[in-house]
Parts: structure tokens; sequence; C-alpha cells
């Protein structure tokens, strides 16, 4: 299955394909994915100093994140999973609230009534039913708005994966899967996670489109799930698209990627680096120089620094809060629970 | 062309499903059989065409429509009768019923009540030949319905990965209780559905009793020689409800007179007198003979005790 790309590794690029993205659109692409890796990289170093919890690195998926994300309209949906804070911070969610979730803030995944986007799914593969139901609802009350879920290579796996494809085939749903394949699930590399070359290719078993974009160029992400989420808001027609991709840090910080992983593989996809290469471009075509880049990369900085700023000043959720959320009312036990958990409150931690 | 003998024995099979079934149904009328029941009148020949095609230490896995299979791989009928009817004679002495009849010392793994239910079953099964690196096949037989759980697709999905000795087996009747195909899959033809997991598959004449048989066979040489699984899609249909209690009105009459019009129990019929040279008066013999064994093992299981209440609790419970 033919990769489409847009802009290579080296910073070449197809001027025919680049025709129709905005010089400012492309400014906004490089400064979302440095914003997202200075994120990142900062709550690697928070979370190994204690001050955070578990972290799933986005680090070498700039580019998909942002790319697809971008590509979305107002009343569209975004449906994650959990490798897509990139995505949020694209879509306006705050960098704030995504330290207080990775904190394990609950608060910290709560969304503004105002952005159509789901909570993080922790649970592979779960919220491909979500948004086949969503596009479900969508479609029926004949609104313009498109689902986009994003979930991993890992998630093709599922039973769920299955069942949402099928039925957004047959019921010709506003929806697009986006496969971020990054090679792993876990410490599963792709090649044993299926017998098929591709994963775009499995959108063949449900009669729908499926595609295959160089995950790492966030001009072909941008570009095809845009006109993807066009085909599916108003012609009813779905697709799968496959990002190919690479997990450059390990699944999580629960991890360690050295253990199953052999280091020439990060070398060859050190070379494919998307941010790089799009600087590459800049550089050539917009003008840009390695003194407005630092100044990019220092303002970022500076905005990460205020996230993690106001992050470490909130206050912490109280225990109780733990019960909230669950039921609209309350089971027995819980609420015995609950009764418990204020007891040990009161009494500071000891019974 | 086919041993005389060799198209005798399948029409008998054929034919023995075909008696079991609709003389089990009257039962069910007469309140013998309690609990649901699915026939497998129409689709016989899927059952026989591939159990025909296994090796004595091959394994199958059957459904909730399950009968026919058992009956294929060799059965008795007496024992099958029994177990519906809740006798102590039955195979899992009449605690088990219907849905789930199993001979695992003849390499029935058992049918299974939940759709979908036995595939990762059988992948399991085929996992442990593959690791034992013994010459043998699972056969896993399951439906239309079957194949829209996700559990269908991780199945397939690690099945291909591991080069398992498995067939699965789409039993593609068309019609999931009373959903048919065209509302729940947007591709009917669902042996395509393999392309996605890497698995050669294909679709066969599931009426047919020897184009079971032979795409089975070959099949289950790619399984040994380490290129499986293979997926074969069976076009068959129901000639009733999904159970003994549903008229299956929603079933089309044209839809199902076509299918009638391709009985199963006819064509293996016209494979013995055209390839078996064998007249209608011997053939008559044999239906004879199958019709007889039946009134017997009605019989046998009419007059075969239930299980005592000690019984039921030791076997239940453990004590």
């Amino acid at each position: 299955m033919k990769l489409i790309q847009i802009l290579d590794e080296n910073g070449k690029y197809k001027a025919d394909d680049l025709a129709d993205i905005k010089e400012q659109e492309i400014r906004k692409m490089y400064r979302l994915m440095i914003l997202t890796r200075l994120w990142n990289d900062k709550a690697m170093s928070l979370q190994r100093q204690g001050r955070l919890g578990t972290l799933a690195s986005v680090r070498g998926q700039e580019a998909s994140n942002v790319g697809m994300a971008l590509a979305l309209q107002a009343g569209d949906w975004f449906v994650p999973a959990f490798r897509e804070y990139g995505s949020l911070f694209t879509l306006g969610i705050s960098m704030k609230n995504q330290y207080r979730y990775w904190g394990g803030d609950e608060r910290g995944n709560y969304i503004p009534e105002d952005k159509r986007v789901l909570p993080t799914c922790i649970t592979v593969g779960a919220h491909l039913c979500h948004a086949a139901g969503m596009a479900v609802a969508a479609k029926t009350r004949g609104e313009k708005s498109m689902i986009l879920s994003s979930s991993g290579d890992g998630s093709t796996s599922q039973g769920d994966f299955h069942e949402s494809l099928n039925l957004a085939g047959l019921w010709k749903l506003p929806v697009v899967f986006v496969i971020q394949n990054n090679h792993w699930a876990i410490s599963v590399p792709v090649e044993k996670q299926t017998a098929t070359k591709t994963l775009a290719e499995k959108a063949a078993a449900y009669a729908i489109d499926g595609l295959r974009v160089d995950g790492n160029d966030v001009f072909a992400v941008y570009k095809t799930v845009k006109e993807r989420a066009d085909i599916a808001r108003n012609e009813f027609k779905p697709a799968l698209i496959e990002l190919v991709t690479y997990r450059m840090g390990d699944h999580t910080t629960a991890d360690d990627a050295t253990r199953y992983r052999k280091p020439d593989l990060l070398k060859t996809w050190e070379k494919r680096d998307p941010i790089e290469r799009v600087k590459k471009y800049l550089m050539k075509e917009l003008d840009w120089s390695e003194e407005k880049d630092k100044e990019l990369v220092e303002e970022c900085t500076k905005e990460v620094e205020q996230a993690v700023k106001e992050y470490e000043n909130s206050d912490m959720p109280e225990p109780e809060t733990m019960f909230d959320y669950m039921y609209n009312e309350m089971p027995w036990h819980l609420k015995e629970q609950l009764e418990e958990v204020k007891e040990l409150t009161q009494a500071g931690g000891k019974k | 062309m086919y041993e005389k003998d060799f198209l005798k024995q399948l029409f008998h099979k054929i034919y023995t499903i075909r008696i079991f079934e609709t003389e089990c149904i009257k039962l069910y009328r007469q309140g013998l059989i309690r609990g649901y029941f699915h026939p497998y009148v129409g689709e016989e020949a899927t059952a026989v065409g591939v159990c025909s095609a296994l090796a004595e230490d091959d394994y199958i896995i059957s459904t909730h429509r399950g009968h026919g299979h058992c009956i294929a791989r060799g059965a008795q009928i007496d024992r099958m009768v029994a177990e519906l009817l809740g006798k102590k004679t039955g195979y899992c002495s009449g605690l088990g019923g219907s849905m789930h009849i199993a001979d695992v010392q003849a390499g029935n793994l058992g049918a299974n009540g939940i759709v979908g239910g036995g595939i990762p079953i059988g992948v399991g099964a085929a996992l442990g030949i593959s690791i034992r690196k013994e010459k043998k096949v699972v056969a896993i037989f399951f439906s239309d319905g079957a194949a829209n759980n996700g559990v269908f697709a991780e199945s397939l999905n690690l099945a291909a990965i591991w080069n398992l000795p498995a067939i699965f087996l789409l039993e593609n009747n068309h019609y999931a209780v009373s959903t048919p195909i065209e509302q729940s899959s947007r591709n009917q033809n669902l042996y395509e559905r393999a392309t996605g997991y890497g698995v050669h598959a294909l679709a066969v004449d599931g009426n047919n009793v020897i184009e079971v048989f032979e795409q089975t066979k070959d099949a289950r040489q790619m399984c040994i020689k380490g290129k499986g699984p293979v997926l074969i899609e069976a076009k068959t249909y129901r000639h009733g409800g999904h159970h003994v209690n549903d008229p299956g009105a929603y079933m089309p009459k044209d839809r199902l007179d076509y299918f009638k019009s391709k009985d199963p129990v006819t064509i293996a019929k016209k494979h013995l007198k055209e390839q078996g040279k064998m007249s209608e008066s011997e053939i008559e013999k044999i239906e004879k003979e199958v019709e007889t064994t039946m009134e017997r093992a009605i019989d046998f299981a009419k007059e075969s005790p239930e299980l005592s209440f000690a019984e039921f609790n030791q076997m239940v419970m453990g004590y």
C-alpha cells in the first residue's frame, strides 16, 4: 500500500500537495509540535523527580498528534486514547490540566463544556466503540459533524476495533479511525501484532477505505485527515488512516524499552524526526533562522513552566472525591466506604 | 470420482443428522426436551463435509447449533438423545443439554452456548497442537453472527500471527437469530474479512458435501504444512427459524424456497446415484436403517434414568 508523504526527512517536499496549506498554518503546526515536545520532556523530568504520576511519552509522535487535531472543524468530536496530548493542546485543552491528569488528579480529565473532546481513555481500543456510537448519534440527529478517534497499533487486535469498524462500514457513519502506528504495543512489536503487512489494509474487511500516511510528516497527516474528515462529514464515508510513526520513548514511565528494543532502531527513527524536517522546510522557504527558533523555544518553555507552576500550586483533591462521578445514586457498600474514608481523613490518615 | 462406500458414508451421516433433528423436534414439542433447541436442518452438508476431511485425532469446536457437528464427528445418537432428554446416559450425564455436548475423547472439544465463545477455545487448542508439534488441526465451527463479535477478530489475528493449524469454519446461514446478514455486514462475503488478518480464505457451497469436503481437505493440508490458518465460509441456510420456538416468519419465501431446492440431503443423494451408481431401493435401505437406529436411540433415552439428587450434587458441587 502506498505511503502518503508530502515532506520527507530532508525537508524536501511536494509543492503541489502543499499548495493548499497556508503559511500561517505551517507556523502554527511547528509551534504546537515544539510545545508538545517541551511539555513532554518536562513531564518526564517531573515524573523522575516524583512530582508526577505515570506518563506515556508522546515523543516522536508530535506530527501525528498535531496534524490530525488541526484537521478538525468546529462541531467535530475528538475521541483520544492516552498518547494524544499533543492533539489535546491543539484543540485547546490546557497544559496545566494534562499535568494534573498525569499527576493523578481526576480534575485534570475534565473537559470544558465548549470542547468537543472526550476524556483520555486508558482501556486499549474501548473508545473506538464510543466513536462509532457518537457517529450514529451525529448522523441520526442530522448534525454536520464527524468523529475522529485515535488509537495505537495494539488496538487493532482488540475485538472492539472489529466491531466498531464493521458497524461504521455497514451504517455509513461519519467517523474516521486514526491508528498511530508507533510500532509498539508496550513491548510487542507491530510485526508480532498482526500477520498483515500494513494496518490500513484491515479496512478491506469492512468495505471502508484504508489509507497509509507518513505519521512523522505533519503536512501529510493534516492534509489526509482533513480530506477524509470532510468526506466523512459530508458523504458519510468512514475511513481508517494508519499514521506510520515511532514511539521514541518507553511505553510509559513504568517501562524500560532498552530491555526489548535494539538501540539501532532508535537511530533510524531519530533521522525521521517530525520536528526537524519542518524546521528544515521553514529555514528553506519561510525565512526562518536559528535565532528565531531559539526565541520560539524560549517562549514555549515559559508557557510550559507556567503550566507546571499552576499544576504544582493547585490544591490536592480531597480523598472523598474519588467516590464522585461513578454513580448517580451511590450503592450502600460505597456509602460505607465513603464514611470510612471521611473518618480516616479526619483522623489524619490513622485509625 | 469417489468410492461408492465413501459417498454412502456421507449420505448416511447427512441423513442421520436430518432424522435426528426432525425426530428430536417432535420430542421437544411433546415437552420431553426442555430449554433451547437450535436445529441444524438445511446445513447438514457443512458439518459432514468438514468432519469427513478430518483425521481421527483432529479436534472440532462446535456451536449452539451443534447437533450436526457432533453426529458428523461420530457421536452416538442414543447418547445424544439421552443428553437432550437430561438423562444420566447422555454425553454430559444430562447436565449439559442441547448446547453443551462434548466428547473430548472423540476430539469433540464441545459446543458452546455463547455466540463466538468457541472460537478462542479452538485457537487455544491449535496453539497446544503447535507447541507440542503435533500433526493435527482444529476445525472451529461458528456462524455469521459470531463473525461480528470482537472475539472473532482477536482469534483470527492470533491464529494468523502464530501460524496455527486452525480451520475457521464460518457457517454463513445468513441469519443471526432474526438479523439478516445484509443488516450486519456491509461486505456480505465474510471470507473477504480474512484479508484484514493476512489469512488465506475462500467461500464454498455449504450445501454441497463434496465441495465442502474437498476444500476442507486442502485446508487441512495447508495447516499440517504450517501454512495455516485457513478460513472457509460455507454458504448455507436454515430451513426454519433460529430455534424451535421461532417460526422464522421474517425469512423471505423465495429465498427459503431457493435454498430448499438445494437441500443437502437431495444433493448427497444425487451424488450417490450418479457417482456411486446406487439404486433408489438401495438408498431407501440406508434411510430405513437410519430411521430404525433413531427409533432405538429414542427408546434408549426414554428408558434411561435421570441422575439422582446425590449424583447431581456430586457432579455439580463436588460433594
